[in-house]
């Protein structure tokens, strides 16, 4: 019982760093494929007196990532204003050119703003429409989500870390006596911390392993079942095999810190 | 016989508190028993302390063993320890251990094989009569065998030279006299080096032995 309550008090904070780790890398990844989406989707409109190639709009910022010129008769033919065809060949003559532009990224609101000031310095540019409000609350959902879920990750791995503070303090009153008498008789550094090491590496292991499944039983089971696209569209990104190492290589690094932290404060009395 | 022990003016004192040892000069050879009395405070402690690093002198020279204690490394300090046993009155044996595991700890940190392990836990319990509680930890002995256990341990591999503070104090005389025939045995037979910090000197001892004491101000002197 005692020897299980020892692992656990070590295991149960590696496993909430872990999580917030696995989180975080977990949220990188659905967002920013989320972001490239809505920056695919996303475009303004540009309406020229003369034509434009895409280094002269690059020339006035350089956000703008891609230029398509909208074909003028297609626009009469969306205003329903194409019965009459020799009407409409003079009057498609006299229209001023559209452009669709593609943006570098998915930018804020006032970066957005900053490039439509920009183009508007170009005495060639009539007029330009940034679809400003459907663009201003998709990114302010956006980016609330995403300072929510790194807020929560924050606070559970802080949480993590007090834990293993605090389980660093029972280390020292666990093994301070038998590293203090090993040294008395010669021991070396390593050999006196050899007992706390291995116990510390399986601890990792093992929360390296648990969070994996955790994450593998969540990507498997809850992922697949639920309504959220955002997670269904990236479901290759929720958990990949390679996850496995870097949670293993930073439960080791975390508990090999902790260690150390505690052997170099043992002092013989 | 070459010295085992040899201090020139050793004055010995912990951090920002005055000296407790003052001027010290006296030598210790290859199979010397050493009694170390005085009142208490007067050093004793602090002295068997100095003879296995745990506390470095403050002026003069100490040397244990061919090795200048003064600025000792790291390293050295390690490889003096392995060759000395010592037994404190706390015992200081590591509880979460069988009794076995701690009478071959030194053995175990010099890397000898488990069938040596073996063979000397044996003999070292059959010699301080606790066989048959090698698997039992220390918090389930007497004092007087938690002691004795203290004792095999440090004679474990057979040191050139023991450092005992206090080793019989409190205890019943069954472990006292236990203890005190053991030391003779590896001082009579092993020309093992013996220094033993104690209040009394055993009124029954059977080999010659030195007898140094410390007055209150920290100045030692050979009695005998």
């Amino acid at each position: 019982m005692k020897f299980i309550k020892q692992h656990i008090s070590l295991i149960f904070p590696l496993i909430a760093i872990l999580l917030g780790l696995e989180f975080f890398i977990v949220f990188d990844r659905t967002t920013d494929s989320f972001e490239k989406g809505l920056k695919a989707g996303y475009s303004m409109i540009v309406v020229s007196k003369d034509e434009m190639s895409i280094d002269d709009f690059k020339a006035w910022d350089s956000h703008i990532e891609q230029v398509e010129e909208l074909e003028k008769s297609k626009i009469l033919e969306r205003l329903n204003m194409n019965k009459d065809k020799s009407a409409n060949k003079s009057f498609e003559s006299s229209l001023p050119n559209f452009y669709s532009l593609k943006l570098d990224g998915y930018l804020t609101v006032d970066e957005l703003e900053s490039v439509k000031n920009n183009l508007q310095k170009s005495s060639n540019i009539l007029s330009i429409e940034t679809f400003q409000s459907s663009y201003q609350s998709k990114y302010e959902l956006f980016s609330f989500i995403k300072f929510s879920f790194r807020t929560f990750i924050g606070f559970m791995t802080i949480l993590g870390f007090f834990l293993i503070v605090k389980q660093m303090e029972v280390w020292n009153f666990l093994h301070a006596q038998r590293m203090k008498v090993m040294e008395i008789f010669g021991a070396s550094l390593f050999l006196r911390s050899k007992v706390l090491i291995n116990m510390a590496l399986i601890d990792a292991i093992i929360s390296a392993i648990m969070t994996s499944w955790l994450f593998y039983l969540f990507k498997n089971s809850w992922v697949q079942g639920s309504q959220m696209a955002i997670l269904k569209e990236n479901i290759e990104g929720v958990f990949k095999f390679s996850d496995v190492f870097i949670l293993l290589f930073a439960a080791i690094t975390v508990v090999l810190i902790a260690v150390f932290l505690v052997v170099i404060n043992i002092k013989e009395e | 016989m070459p010295n085992v022990i040899t201090a020139n003016n050793l004055t010995l004192g912990y951090e920002n508190d005055e000296d407790i040892i003052k001027n010290a000069t006296f030598s210790i050879k290859k199979g010397d028993f050493v009694f170390i009395t005085g009142p208490s405070g007067s050093g004793k402690s602090t002295l068997l302390k100095s003879f296995y690093g745990n506390l470095a002198p403050r002026s003069g020279s100490l040397v244990v063993g061919g090795l200048d204690m003064v600025g000792i490394s790291k390293k050295n300090l390690q490889e003096l320890r392995t060759h000395l046993g010592i037994v404190f009155q706390d015992y200081k044996l590591i509880n979460e251990w069988t009794v076995k595991k701690n009478v071959v700890l030194p053995l175990w940190i010099s890397g000898y094989s488990t069938e040596v392990q073996e063979t000397q836990a044996k003999r070292l319990l059959h010699h301080v009569k606790l066989t048959g509680k090698e698997h039992k930890y220390p918090l389930e002995l007497s004092g007087g065998e938690q002691q004795r256990v203290g004792v095999a341990r440090a004679l474990a591999k057979n040191p050139f030279l023991i450092l005992a503070d206090e080793p019989t104090g409190n205890l019943d005389e069954y472990s006292s006299n236990v203890i005190w025939d053991l030391m003779e045995n590896a001082c009579h037979q092993l020309e093992t080096t013996v220094v033993v910090v104690t209040h009394r000197i055993p009124m029954v001892f059977n080999i010659p032995y030195r007898h140094f004491t410390i007055d209150k101000n920290g100045s030692i002197y050979e009695v005998h």
